[in-house]
């Protein structure tokens, strides 16, 4: 693999992550349904999956960029594992509504494994680690730079939605209004 | 609280890395990685509401 498809990889990685967010949201803003503690912490760990990528595009593939990926997918793995292991009790019905049959959480929990399994198969490729002499756009092209933008936009709405519903307190664990807008009304 | 400023960390942390230096942005990366570890652990503590 070239250092030029590897970028073009590392930037589709990223709609992955933008489309992870924007179905979180997408969940949130149609069903009314407010994430919860853990829920919002395996959203920030796939935001956090994005900063390899991002770096990757920005500076070349490196071996270190793909182990912060890494890293934030092992720790969305464990965030999500314990969410399961929660609702793993026979009659619990689970938090929140289910998609195609597993919840939100189950679903990271895939995402996030998924994420371990392409990270290592992308380190497995030596030759995007040599500067290829490849005559690179700077910082990826239009491609990869929307991708940035996208990831950073979608974060950012999402300290704007955190604020909204956990206001300047501490989450509660199962929230069902957004309590900086219920203080102001 | 602590959720929205992580992902206030992470916005901070993804615009460093696109616009910023690589080292600034590899050590804010780690400060955010830990916060966010530290935050699962503190939940983790919590008493576990199980239903039998």
């Amino acid at each position: 693999m070239t250092q030029t498809r590897a970028i073009t990889l590392n930037a589709l990685s990223l709609y992955a992550v933008a489309l992870v967010l924007a179905a979180a949201f997408a969940a949130q803003l149609l069903l009314h349904e407010l994430p919860c503690p853990l829920c919002l912490l395996q959203r920030i760990l796939f935001a956090m999956l994005a900063i390899g990528p991002i770096l990757n595009i920005r500076f070349g593939p490196r071996p270190s960029h793909y182990a912060l990926s890494l890293l934030a997918a092992v720790a969305g793995a464990v965030a999500s594992t314990r969410q399961v292991l929660l609702h793993i009790m026979p009659g619990d019905p689970g938090y929140g509504s289910a998609l195609l049959g597993y919840h939100y959480y189950t679903w990271a929990l895939i995402g996030f494994i998924a994420a371990i399994v392409l990270l290592a198969a992308a380190l497995l490729f030596d030759r995007q680690f040599e500067d290829d002499g490849a005559a690179l756009p700077p910082t990826g092209g239009l491609f990869a730079q929307a991708a940035v933008w996208l990831v950073i936009g979608l974060t950012g709405l999402n300290v704007v939605s955190t604020l909204l519903e956990c206001g300047f307190g501490a989450c509660a664990d199962n929230p069902t209004v957004y309590e900086l807008l219920k203080r102001f009304s | 609280m602590e959720f929205t400023l992580l992902f206030l960390a992470a916005s901070i942390v993804m615009l460093v890395a696109w616009r910023g230096s690589r080292a600034l942005a590899l050590g804010l990366y780690a400060a955010a990685m830990i916060a966010c570890v530290a935050t699962y652990l503190h939940h983790a503590t919590d008493t576990l509401k199980l239903s039998f």
